[in-house]
C-alpha cells in the first residue's frame, strides 16, 4: 500500500522475501512432492496474473479477455522461434511482449469505452473472437488446432560461459528470474503515483475523475501493462511446453486466471501465484491421490464460490488481514460518534501557494467576475431542470444558493463543474469559456466541488484520499510515472499535511474511511475538494446530516477555508447560509428568483412564499 | 519524508542477489550432464528410465470430449498389449519373436494414463509429467492428429520415443515428421488412394462431391487427398463445409450441402462429430439425395449412428474384426480381446496393440533401450508379422507400410451377429498407396 | 452457395435458432434489468434444464413430463440460488456479482459432469413431432419447425405474465426503478426472487426443448451464454421486446453468414455486439444510462 505509516516497515521487504523464496524453492519443494514442471507452470501463471491483478485487483476492471493477449504474445514469440527461424529466444519473448502490449492498446481503446458489466461482456466477446481468428483465418501463422510445436528453450551466451536452460529444474531459474523481474516492476508501479490513481479508480471512478485525473488514460495504461505481462507469460508458456497451444486463447484460460487470482487474493500481486499453486496442486492431488477424476474442477469451483462469498480478498488477502488484526490489537481504533472539534486552522502551505500561483500565471484575466454563467439551461427530455440562468460571482466572494426542493440547485452545480453539459448557455471561468469541457479539465483549471452525498475512496485511508486529490493538482491529469515512488513527488507531503490540518483530520490520517464518523467523512469530502487548492470551491450541502454542534464547527471551517478564494455554497440550513454568505441567490423551479444580501433575502416576500407559501421564515429550515 | 528514500540502493542490491541465485541455481544437479564412463552419454530419459526393473510408458488418451468413445477402445488395446508383454503371450511372440516373458528386455512394462480430451495442450502437459516424474521410455496417445503432431515435437525435443495412437493426418509423417516418432496406422493419403477407385467404380466418373471437413490438420489433409485423387477421375468439389471440432449443430453446414447439388457426401468428420453430422444429415433429407462416403472410418460409428444409416456406405479402415478369417494373428488378437473386454475390438484397439508390439520388437532387436539404437532398429526395415499380414517401417518417414481395407456397411437383414456391421470388400496393399517419401516435406531430425 | 433455396432455408434455420435465443435471452435480460446482476450461470441453467428433462425422460418415457421437469427444476434452482447467494451480493460491487455467478456456472457444469458423465445424451423428440418435412425447396426436420411454435407460445405466455398480470407490472416497475418499488411498500426482495425464478425457468425450459435438436453435453450452455449476451446487448438491457427482436436478429445474422461460411457466424455476432456497444450502447429498446 502507499504507506506513510509512522511504523517503519523495512523497505523492499516484499522483494527480498520473494527472492529468497524463489531461490529456496528448488531445494525445498521436491521434498513436498512438487514436480518441476508444475512449479514452472505456477510461475508462468503467476506472472500472467501479476498483470491481471494490476488490472482487476488494483484498478477494478474485471476482464475475461486476458487470454487474447496471452495467446497473442505467445504466438508471436513462438512463430518467430519456429516458423520464422529466429535464433534468439529472449529477443523473441521481448518482441512477443511488445506485440501483446500493442494489441492490448488497440483492444483497450475499444473495450474501455464502457465500464462494469458491459466491459466484462465486451472482454468475453474479445476472448471468443481472438480464439476464432487465431484458429481459422490466421491458421497459417498460428498453426490452427495444432498450435506451434517445436519452441526451443533459451540459451544465454555470456562470453565466458553458456547458460543452457532445458527442461524441468533446469528451466526453473530462467522462469524464476522472469517472475522476479515482473514482481519488482509491479511493486514499483503499485508504490507509484500511478498505483495510487489506479486504486482511486477502483474505489470511486466518479470522484477520481472529479479531482482531476484522466481516468480513461490511466485505465488504458493499466490495460496495456496487463497485456504486456500476459504476452510475456504466453511466450514463456511456449518455451516451457516446447509447444504453443491454441488453448491459450480460450475463454477457459481467462476464466482460470480469474479464478486463480480471486482464490489467491486480488489486489495483492502475489495472489495469482498462490492461486495458481492451489489450483495446480489441487488438480493433481484430487485427480491422482483422491481419484476424483474429472471432479477436481467441481471442487475448485466450490472453493472459488465460497471464497468470493466469504473471503473476498482471497488467501493472501485473508492472511494479510489476519496479520493486521493481530498487530492492531495494540492500538485501539474506535469510530467516534462525532468529529473532533476543529482546532486552530493553519494557513495554506507553500505547495498550496505554489499551485495557485501557477494557475494565476496562466489565466488570461485577473479582473472581473471569476465565474459568469449566461443563459444556462438544462433540459432532460421534457423536463426543464434549469432555465435561462444568468449568474456571476466576484473573486473572493462567498455566495450562497438556496431554494426549495426541486429548484434545480444540484443540476445547476453540475453544469458549473461541467459534470453535465448545458442544453444551452455559456459558462466563463476566470475569463475562459469552459462550456462543454469535462469535469477533469475544469478541476485542473481550479474549480472543484464537494458533493452532497459523500464521494470518497472508501477502502483507503484518510491520508490516501487526500493524496489522490493532491496528486492530480501536482502532476496534471495524466502522467505515466510508473516507476517513481510516491513519496518522492515534490510538494505532495506538504500539501497533504496542510489539507488535513485545514479540515481538522490530521489525527485521523491512517484511519480507513469506513471507520470515520459521519461528520468526519463530510470534512474529508471538503478536504478532497480542497486538496488541489482551487480558486473556486463549490460546496453542495456541506452541512447535510450534521448534528448542531458539528454544524457550528463546519461553518467555522468553511469560513477559514474561504480565505483567499471564492466559494459558492448550497444548503438548506438558513442560519448557516446567512452567516456564511455575503450574497445569496435564490432558485425556484429552475430559475433565479432573486439575488441579494442575506438581510434582503430574509425579508423578501417572494422568497417566503416560495418556501412556505406565505409564512414568515424563521429559524432553520 | 520516508527513510526508504535513503535505501534506494537496496533495490539494486536485490538484483545482484537474484543474479547470484541464478548462478546458484545453475549448479543444481540435473542441469549439467556428467560425463559417463560408458561410451553413450545420457539422452532423454535414458538410462534413468531403465535403472530399475521396470520400464514406463506414458499414455495421453481422450477419455472425455468428442473422441472419448474411441479413446477408451484404444486404451484397452494398450492395456492388453502390456499384459501380453509382461506375460510373454504367444501372440506377442508371433509379432516379436525375441520377446520373452517378463516384459521388454526383462523389464516389466508399466503405464500411466492421462486424459487428453483430444487437446494437444493437455497431452503435452501430461507427457511432460510422465517424462520428468516417471522417466517414461516411450510415449503414446493421440486420437486427434493435432495431439500427434504436438507429441511428435515434444518427443524430438525431449529425446523420448513416441508411437502415435490414431492419427489420420498426412502431416504426422509428412511435414511434421520427427526422428523420434513412428506411426502404425493408415492415413489420409493411403485412405483416399484406397477408397478412390472403389467409389469411382461404384458411382461413376465426373461426379460432384460435397465435403464435410473438421477444421484441423486431419480434416484438411484427408479432404485434400480425396480431392486430389478424385480429380483424376473427373470428380469436382461443389462445396467444402469446414466445421470446428465439437460443433453441436451442423444445420447451417448441412443446408449448404443440401443446396449444393452434389451426388456424393464425403464426411471427413470423426468421432462424435461424425455421429452427429451423419444423423443430422439424414434429418435434413441429404442421405436420400446423396450417397455417403466415409474415407477414414470411425470406430463405433455404425452402432452409434444406427446401421440403417451406414448400410451400403463405403469406408476405408485400418482393421475390422472379420479379418480374423484372413489373418491368423488377427484371429488370435480378436479372441484375446473379446475374452478380456467382452466385445470385438475396433481398429483403434488394434492400432494400439500393434504399436506397442512393434516397439517391443524394435527394442528386443536392438538389445537396448538406448533411443538412437531403437530408432535404427525400427528403421532397419525388417518384415514383421502383424494382425494384418506382413508389415515393415519405411525408414524415410517412419510410416508403417501396411494394407488398407475397404469395407461396406451391412443392412440390418444381412447382419449375422450384433457386431457384424461391415463387410470387408477389398484388401489394398499399402506401398502403392503411399506418397513418395519426400512428397510431403518430411525431414526427420537428429538422432541425438 | 447463394441460391434462393439456400437463402430461404438458411433464413428458416436462423428463425429456429433466433426464436430459441429470444426465449433464453428474455430470461437473462429481466434478471439483469431488475436485479442488475449479470447471471453468468445462465448458460449452465440452460444445460441443467436439458439434463433434468433427460433424467425425467429416462424415468417416465414421456417428453411432456421431461419438459415440465426441466423447467421446474431450473426454476427451483434459480430461486434457491437467489435466496441463498445472490441476495447477499446486491450491495457488493458489480464485479463480485459477476464472479459469483461465474463460479456458480462452473460448479453447475462440473456437478452435472460428475453425475452424468461427459458423453452426450440424447432426448429424442416425441414421435408425433419427429420426421422430416418437405417444404419443396428444402427438407427440414419437423421438430425444428415445431420448436419455433413452442417457443412462440412460451414467449406469448411470458408476455402475458409480464404485461397483463399484477406481478408482471411490479416486475416491470422493478426493472425501471427498484428503489421506488421498495418505497411503495412492495417487498422488493420477493420480487427479485420471483424474477430470478422466471428468468431461470425460461433458460431451463429452453434447455429441455432444445435437447432433441443438439444432443446434451455439459458444455452445451457455454456457447449459448455468449450468444445471449449478444442478444441482450443488441436488444437492450431489461427489455423483453428487445430480447425477442434481438434474438431474431441474432438468429438471422448467424443464418445469413452461414450461407457464405458457417464458421464465421459467431464472429459476426460478436462483431455486431461490439458495434452496438460502440454506437448505441443502450441497444434497440434499452433505457439510457443503464450500465
Amino acid at each position: 500500500m502507499m504507506n506513510s505509516s509512522p511504523r517503519r516497515r523495512p523497505p523492499y521487504l516484499a522483494e527480498i522475501v520473494t527472492a529468497v523464496a524463489l531461490i529456496a524453492a528448488p531445494f525445498v519443494l521436491p521434498y513436498l512432492g512438487s514436480a518441476p514442471n508444475t512449479v514452472n507452470r505456477i510461475l508462468v501463471w503467476g506472472l500472467f496474473g501479476i498483470g491481471f491483478d494490476l488490472l482487476f485487483g488494483y484498478t477494478g476492471l474485471l476482464s475475461f479477455g486476458q487470454s487474447a493477449l496471452y495467446g497473442t504474445g505467445g504466438m508471436v514469440a513462438a512463430y518467430l522461434l519456429t516458423r520464422a527461424g529466429f535464433p534468439h529466444v529472449i529477443t523473441a519473448l521481448v518482441i512477443g511482449t511488445v506485440a501483446a502490449a500493442v494489441v492490448g492498446w488497440l483492444v483497450g481503446l475499444v473495450a474501455l469505452r464502457r465500464t462494469g458489466i458491459y466491459f466484462a461482456m465486451i472482454t468475453v466477446a474479445i476472448a471468443e473472437v481472438f480464439y476464432f481468428v487465431e484458429f481459422n483465418p490466421l491458421a497459417d501463422w498460428t498453426g490452427g488446432e495444432n498450435g506451434l510445436p517445436g519452441v526451443p528453450t533459451p540459451t544465454i551466451d555470456l562470453g565466458f560461459t553458456k547458460l543452457s536452460f532445458t527442461t524441468g529444474w533446469s528451466l526453473y531459474p530462467f522462469l524464476a528470474f522472469c517472475y522476479f523481474i515482473g514482481i519488482v516492476i509491479a511493486l514499483r508501479i503499485v508504490r507509484s503515483p500511478v498505483g495510487a490513481v489506479l486504486r482511486a479508480i477502483r474505489e470511486n471512478p466518479l470522484r477520481a475523475t472529479a479531482v482531476g485525473h484522466n481516468i480513461h488514460a490511466y485505465k488504458l495504461s493499466a490495460f496495456v501493462i496487463a497485456a504486456a505481462y500476459a504476452g510475456l507469460a504466453g511466450g514463456l508458456l511456449g518455451v516451457l511446453q516446447a509447444f504453443m497451444p491454441p488453448e491459450a486463447f480460450t475463454f477457459d484460460t481467462s476464466g482460470q486466471l480469474v479464478m486463480q487470482t480471486v482464490i489467491g487474493g486480488r489486489g495483492t500481486l502475489f495472489g495469482p501465484l498462490v492461486g495458481a499453486g492451489v489450483w495446480l496442486f489441487l488438480q493433481d492431488f484430487l485427480q491422482n491421490s483422491m481419484h476424483l477424476g474429472a471432479a477436481w474442477k467441481l471442487v475448485l469451483g466450490l472453493i472459488f464460490v465460497i471464497l468470493v462469498c466469504f473471503l473476498r480478498d482471497g488467501i493472501v488477502g485473508g492472511l494479510r488481514d489476519l496479520w493486521r488484526w493481530m498487530r492492531r490489537s495494540r492500538t485501539v481504533a474506535e469510530a467516534p460518534q462525532e468529529a473532533a472539534p476543529v482546532e486552530a486552522v493553519p494557513p495554506p502551505g507553500p505547495t498550496a501557494k505554489a499551485l495557485r500561483a501557477r494557475r494565476a500565471a496562466s489565466t488570461s484575466t485577473t479582473s472581473g467576475p471569476i465565474l459568469q454563467a449566461t443563459g444556462l439551461t438544462k433540459r432532460y427530455g421534457g423536463v426543464v431542470a434549469n432555465s435561462g440562468i444568468d449568474f456571476s460571482v466576484e473573486r473572493g466572494e462567498i455566495r450562497g444558493i438556496i431554494g426549495p426542493n426541486g429548484a434545480g440547485k444540484s443540476t445547476f452545480f453540475k453544469m458549473l463543474t461541467c459534470e453535465v453539459p448545458p442544453t444551452s448557455g455559456k459558462i466563463m471561468f476566470g475569463g475562459r469559456d469552459i462550456t462543454g469541457l469535462g469535469v477533469t479539465d475544469v478541476c485542473q483549471l481550479g474549480l472543484t466541488k464537494s458533493y452532497q452525498v459523500n464521494q470518497l475512496f472508501n477502502r483507503l485511508t484518510v491520508g490516501e484520499n487526500v493524496t489522490i486529490a493532491a496528486l492530480a493538482a501536482l502532476r496534471g491529469k495524466f502522467r505515466l510515472d510508473l516507476l517513481r515512488n510516491i513519496a518522492k513527488v515534490p510538494g505532495l507531503e506538504d500539501q497533504v499535511e496542510n489539507t488535513l490540518a485545514r479540515v481538522g483530520l490530521t489525527a485521523r490520517r491512517e484511519v480507513p474511511v469506513s471507520q470515520l464518523a459521519y461528520g468526519e467523512k463530510r470534512r474529508l469530502e471538503i478536504g478532497l475538494a480542497l486538496a488541489s487548492s482551487p480558486d473556486l470551491l463549490l460546496l453542495d450541502e456541506p452541512l447535510a446530516g450534521m448534528s448542531p454542534r458539528e454544524r457550528v464547527e463546519t461553518v467555522k471551517l468553511l469560513k477559514s477555508v474561504a480565505a483567499g478564494r471564492t466559494m459558492i455554497v448550497i444548503d438548506h440550513d438558513m442560519d448557516a447560509i446567512f452567516e456564511l454568505a455575503q450574497r445569496i441567490t435564490v432558485l425556484q423551479e429552475g430559475r433565479v428568483l432573486v439575488e441579494g444580501t442575506p438581510e434582503e433575502i430574509r425579508a423578501n416576500a417572494k422568497v417566503q412564499e416560495a418556501y412556505l407559501g406565505g409564512v414568515h421564515i424563521e429559524g432553520h429550515a | 519524508m520516508e527513510d526508504r528514500n535513503k535505501k534506494v540502493a537496496g533495490g539494486r542490491r536485490d538484483f545482484i542477489r537474484a543474479g547470484l541465485g541464478l548462478a546458484g541455481g545453475i549448479a543444481l544437479p540435473g542441469l549439467s550432464s556428467h560425463a559417463w564412463a560408458a561410451d553413450q552419454a545420457p539422452i532423454g530419459t535414458w538410462p534413468a528410465g531403465v535403472k530399475g526393473n521396470s520400464v514406463f510408458i506414458g499414455i495421453a488418451v481422450p477419455r472425455t470430449g468428442t473422441y472419448a468413445v474411441q479413446g477408451e477402445d484404444e486404451l484397452k488395446g494398450w492395456q492388453l498389449a502390456v499384459e501380453h508383454l509382461n506375460s510373454g503371450h504367444p501372440l506377442i511372440k508371433q509379432i516379436s519373436p525375441k520377446s520373452k516373458k517378463g516384459g521388454v528386455l526383462g523389464k516389466e512394462v508399466k503405464i500411466g494414463v492421462a486424459d487428453s480430451a483430444a487437446k494437444p495442450n493437455n497431452a503435452v502437459q501430461a507427457e511432460q509429467g510422465f517424462i520428468t516424474q516417471n522417466h517414461a521410455m516411450l510415449m503414446t496417445g493421440s486420437t486427434s492428429s493435432a495431439v500427434a503432431v504436438a507429441l511428435n515435437k515434444l518427443a524430438q525435443r525431449e529425446k523420448v520415443l513416441y508411437v502415435t495412437g490414431i492419427s489420420g493426418s498426412n502431416d504426422t509423417t509428412g511435414k511434421d515428421c520427427v526422428r523420434y516418432g513412428f506411426r502404425q496406422c493408415f492415413y489420409g493419403q493411403t485412405a483416399a488412394a484406397a477408397i478412390g477407385p472403389v467409389i469411382v467404380k461404384a458411382y461413376g466418373k465426373n461426379k460432384k462431391a460435397a465435403y464435410l471437413t473438421p477444421d484441423y490438420t486431419y480434416g484438411h489433409t484427408v479432404t485434400k487427398s480425396c480431392q486430389d485423387y478424385l480429380a483424376t477421375a473427373g470428380w469436382t468439389t461443389v462445396t467444402n463445409q469446414v466445421a470446428p471440432l465439437g460443433a453441436p449443430d451442423y444445420s447451417s453446414y448441412l443446408l449448404n450441402v443440401a443446396n449444393s447439388g452434389a451426388d456424393v457426401l464425403i464426411n471427413v468428420n470423426w468421432g462424435h462429430d461424425a455421429v452427429l453430422s451423419t444423423q443430422q444429415a439424414q434429418r435434413f433429407g441429404i442421405l436420400d439425395k446423396m450417397k455417403l462416403v466415409i474415407p477414414y472410418q470411425i470406430p463405433f460409428l455404425a452402432p452409434e449412428v444406427g446401421n440403417n444409416l451406414t448400410a451400403g456406405v463405403y469406408a476405408a479402415t485400418d482393421f475390422w474384426w472379420t479379418l480374423q478369417d484372413q489373418y491368423p494373428l488377427a484371429k488370435m488378437f480378436v479372441q484375446e480381446f473379446e475374452k478380456k473386454f467382452g466385445y470385438k475390438p475396433e481398429w483403434g484397439a488394434n492400432n494400439a496393440y500393434m504399436s506397442f508390439a512393434l516397439w517391443a520388437e524394435a527394442v528386443e532387436n536392438a538389445g537396448t533401450f538406448y533411443p538412437p539404437d531403437v530408432i535404427k532398429s525400427f528403421e532397419a526395415g525388417r518384415k514383421i508379422q502383424s494382425t494384418v499380414g506382413e508389415v515393415y517401417f519405411r525408414k524415410e518417414d517412419h510410416q508403417l507400410v501396411r494394407p488398407v481395407f475397404i469395407v461396406q456397411g451391412k443392412k440390418q437383414s444381412e447382419m449375422k451377429g450384433k457386431e457384424d456391421f461391415w463387410t470387408v470388400l477389398e484388401t489394398v496393399p499399402g506401398l502403392p498407396l503411399m506418397q513418395k517419401p519426400d512428397a510431403f516435406g518430411c525431414n526427420l531430425g537428429d538422432y541425438t | 452457395m447463394i441460391s434462393w433455396s439456400n437463402f430461404l432455408s438458411q433464413l428458416i434455420n436462423g428463425l429456429a435458432l433466433g426464436a430459441l435465443l429470444a426465449l433464453i435471452s428474455s430470461g437473462l435480460t429481466i434478471i439483469y434489468g431488475t436485479l442488475g446482476v449479470l447471471n453468468l450461470a445462465h448458460g449452465a441453467m440452460f444445460m441443467i434444464g436439458g439434463y433434468a428433462g433427460f433424467a425425467a425422460y429416462q424415468a417416465t418415457g414421456s417428453f411432456l413430463v421431461a419438459v415440465v421437469a426441466g423447467s421446474l427444476a431450473v426454476m427451483v434452482l434459480g430461486i434457491v440460488m437467489e435466496r441463498v447467494i445472490i441476495r447477499h451480493f446486491y450491495s457488493r460491487p458489480h464485479e463480485d456479482q459477476i464472479l459469483v455467478t461465474f463460479g456458480l456456472g462452473i460448479v453447475f457444469v462440473e456437478a452435472i459432469r460428475r453425475i452424468f458423465g461427459s458423453e452426450s445424451r440424447l432426448v429424442p423428440a416425441p414421435a408425433s413431432m419427429s420426421g422430416i418435412v418437405d417444404l419443396g425447396f428444402m427438407m427440414y426436420p419437423t421438430y425444428r419447425l415445431v420448436l419455433v411454435g413452442i417457443v412462440a407460445v412460451a414467449l406469448l405466455a411470458l408476455y402475458i405474465v409480464l404485461y397483463r398480470t399484477r406481478l408482471g407490472m411490479i416486475v416491470r416497475a422493478g426493472i425501471e426503478d427498484p428503489v421506488m418499488v421498495d418505497s411503495l411498500g412492495i417487498n422488493v426482495y420477493r420480487v427479485f426472487m420471483v424474477v430470478f425464478g422466471i428468468g431461470a425457468m425460461a433458460a431451463g425450459f429452453s434447455g429441455i426443448i432444445n435437447a432433441p435438436v443438439v444432443s446434451l453435453t455439459p458444455e452445451v450452455g457455454e456457447a449459448i451464454l455468449v450468444q445471449t449476451f449478444v442478444v441482450v446487448v443488441i436488444g437492450g438491457v431489461g427489455s423483453f421486446p428487445g430480447a425477442v427482436l434481438g434474438g431474431l436478429i441474432a438468429g438471422e445474422i448467424v443464418s445469413i453468414t452461414s450461407m457464405f461460411n458457417p464458421g464465421y457466424a459467431y464472429v459476426m455476432l460478436f462483431a455486431a455486439m461490439t458495434l452496438v456497444l460502440m454506437i448505441r450502447p443502450r441497444g434497440l429498446f434499452g433505457a439510457i444510462g443503464r450500465e
